[in-house]
């Protein structure tokens, strides 16, 4: 086959200014002092320092991949169920149900998040549903469960899309095969389905944990004012505090975080292949 | 200030581009002296009375293109890299920041006659003594909107802002999302200088503020105070007096206080940026908003303090919108009142100690 490597260029040059600029820019922000131009700057580190010596600053790192963490557990417990009943419908069912989770997507996640507050604030839709019942002065606005909520409604269709599309391309044969030997439903499942899954699960974990560990409008609208995760923190610095160079320090760690827990989740799934060969499964 | 919800302002904006729209399909045959010319305007959300860019619209005949900033500092950001508005509506402080960037064009007040019409309180202060720069939107004060049912006068007399520490009422207080504003209330408790540079006094407040977030678990929002406390979700709060008046006359159980430590008296004003297109076109605007139908027609809608001298006295006398409405009249001449002066250093430290405090906050 005849290969048109000119025809990469313009996306080579695309990404480097669309993407790779700006990353360097941050870099570059971050390891500099305000106020000084390109031409006589001075780097430090102090921006990192600032912010690793500050435990007010470390807990709120550790709330955000708290809440990340749980955000993407409960997408993947009720995601995969969903994936699954998805995955095992009609031709039809499927393509309305895929519909169905998607259409939300159109909508601006602002928008939808807005939405949100009117059904959870005081004297909402909920709440006055709930006093039905004498539950009336539940709090449910400026809670973490509201930002759980807002965030796991937020990004739960890429775990379903994700878990659904490795399902749907999975041989099906492989199932016969498995019940011709002589295994029930649950072994079939735990040994072929789930292993044969797990590739989607793993993409699924990365666009939901990425995107939640960095979110900074869900927790600021469902969350109050008080409820600062590393995404406010940044949004903060650069919007109203006006220290870029610290900002993006910030930014430049989280970067590194993402970066590696994405490597770990890969690994993850790496060896758990690797595995699956060897024990023949 | 901050206005209402954002979920309104984007309803809000919505209309607006899609009128914009419609209007432009019309606009080549209304006849005025700027006819086919366009303005930009970039204002708080929810900040104009419901007629005011239909009625410019239709005098001129050109063509108005509104944006909605959030904050100040959002609109700053915007103008300072060089996006180009012909008239901004920023705060008193952030005028004095504009002015001393040099990003300011004087305004030529010979095109503003009805600058006559207004109140001569809301004129002269001191971020633009002259108003060479400057000509007045809406103004207000700071103060504290409680529900009489729940919260004692004595106290309020008694304690001024340090109510916002008195455990009586913790978990039913809203802080205001502003450093500004909060420093303002804590400096004020303390009996000092809104404007202090002083490290020691914002160390006092910081720590003020830091004492009330952990102690007192108050929510801090921003806008949603206006509906919250219309609808007595809670008994006390810091607001601007416009966003009060609002409150008071939805729920007439609420009520508007200012300390006798004194407060913030703030004004938001138009302003010509240097990069302005339409001189012309925006000097004509800031024209029509002082005249008294424009101006009647923004403080009945939004509710802040009209700077037109007659709207205000007409909107608070018997028979007015804002009638019996404390938090309608700012209170003026006041000596421990002060208006916010910009000073790039002490505004950082401020910032940085607020987010410090919603740090706290949230680990509290």
């Amino acid at each position: 086959m005849k290969k048109f490597p000119q025809l990469a260029v313009p996306y080579i040059v695309w990404s480097a200014i669309m993407l790779l600029l700006p990353m360097l820019l941050i870099f570059f922000y971050s390891i500099t002092n305000q106020g000084n131009s390109i031409v006589s700057f001075t780097l430090t580190l102090q921006h990192f320092h600032k912010f690793f010596t500050d435990p007010d600053f470390l807990l709120i790192l550790w709330r955000s991949i708290a809440i990340a963490v749980k955000t993407t557990l409960i997408c993947v417990l009720i995601g995969y169920p969903v994936a699954y009943f998805i995955a095992n419908s009609s031709d039809r069912a499927r393509n309305l149900l895929i519909l169905v989770i998607t259409i939300p997507m159109w909508i601006n996640m602002l928008v939808r998040t807005y939405a949100w507050i009117g059904i959870l604030s005081d004297g909402g839709i909920l709440q006055s549903f709930l006093s039905l019942f004498g539950l009336g002065d539940v709090e449910l606005m400026y809670t973490e469960g509201a930002v759980l909520l807002g965030m796991v409604y937020n990004f739960i269709p890429f775990m379903i899309l994700q878990i659904n599309t490795s399902l749907s391309k999975m041989d099906k044969s492989l199932l016969e095969a498995s019940s011709d030997l002589g295994a029930d439903g649950v072994q079939t499942f735990v040994r072929v389905t789930l292993p044969l899954s797990l590739p989607g699960v793993v993409s699924g974990i990365t666009l939901v944990f990425l995107p939640a560990v960095s979110s900074f409008f869900i927790p600021k609208l469902l969350g109050g004012g008080q409820f600062f995760l590393i995404g406010n923190v940044i949004e903060n610095q650069f919007i109203t505090v006006g220290e870029w160079n610290f900002g993006s320090a910030i930014s430049v760690i989280m970067a590194i975080i993402m970066m590696l827990s994405m490597y770990l989740v890969r690994r993850l799934d790496k060896d758990n292949t690797a595995e699956r060969r060897v024990t023949g499964v | 200030m901050i206005r209402k919800n954002a979920g309104r302002m984007i309803a809000a904006a919505m209309l607006v581009s899609s009128a914009a729209l419609l209007l432009g399909g019309c606009g080549s045959s209304s006849k005025g002296e700027y006819a086919g010319q366009t303005l930009h305007v970039y204002n708080w959300g929810e900040y104009t009375g419901e007629n005011q860019i239909a009625d410019f619209e239709a005098l001129t005949g050109a063509k108005v293109i509104m944006d909605n900033f959030e904050s100040n500092e959002q609109m700053y950001i915007k103008v300072a890299n060089g996006d180009s508005f012909d008239v901004l509506v920023p705060s008193d402080y952030m005028i004095e920041r504009l002015k001393q960037e040099d990003l300011l064009q004087p305004i030529d007040k010979s095109k503003i006659p009805n600058m006559d019409q207004l109140s001569d309180e809301v004129l002269g202060f001191p971020y633009d003594p002259d108003n060479e720069y400057s000509v007045p939107y809406f103004w207000g004060t700071v103060g504290i909107v409680y529900d009489k049912t729940k919260v004692s006068e004595e106290d309020l007399a008694r304690e001024g802002f340090n109510i916002f520490l008195d455990e009586k009422y913790k978990g039913d207080i809203y802080l205001y999302d502003s450093e500004r504003d909060s420093f303002m209330m804590a400096l004020k408790a303390l009996g000092y200088s809104m404007n202090t540079k002083d490290e020691n006094e914002l160390n006092e407040a910081y720590e003020w503020l830091l004492q009330c977030v952990r102690t007192m678990e108050p929510e801090i929002v921003t806008d949603e105070i206006i509906d919250n406390m219309a609808q007595g979700r809670k008994a006390l709060g810091l607001i601007y007096s416009g966003d009060a008046a609002y409150v008071m006359s939805e729920n007439e159980d609420m009520g508007y206080y200012l300390p006798e430590s004194g407060t913030n008296v703030w004004s938001d004003g138009m302003v010509i940026p240097k990069n302005a297109q339409n001189v012309a076109l925006a000097h004509e605007y800031i024209n029509f908003i002082c005249d008294y139908d424009a101006a009647l027609d923004n403080s009945e809608t939004v509710g802040y303090t009209s700077p037109n001298a007659d709207v205000m006295k007409d909107l608070s006398s018997e028979g007015g919108e804002y009638y019996g409405i404390n938090a309608y009249i700012p209170r003026s001449g006041y000596e421990k009142d002060e208006v916010f002066t910009y000073d790039e250093a002490t505004r950082k430290v401020i910032a940085e100690l607020w987010s410090k405090v919603k740090v706290a906050a949230s680990n509290a």
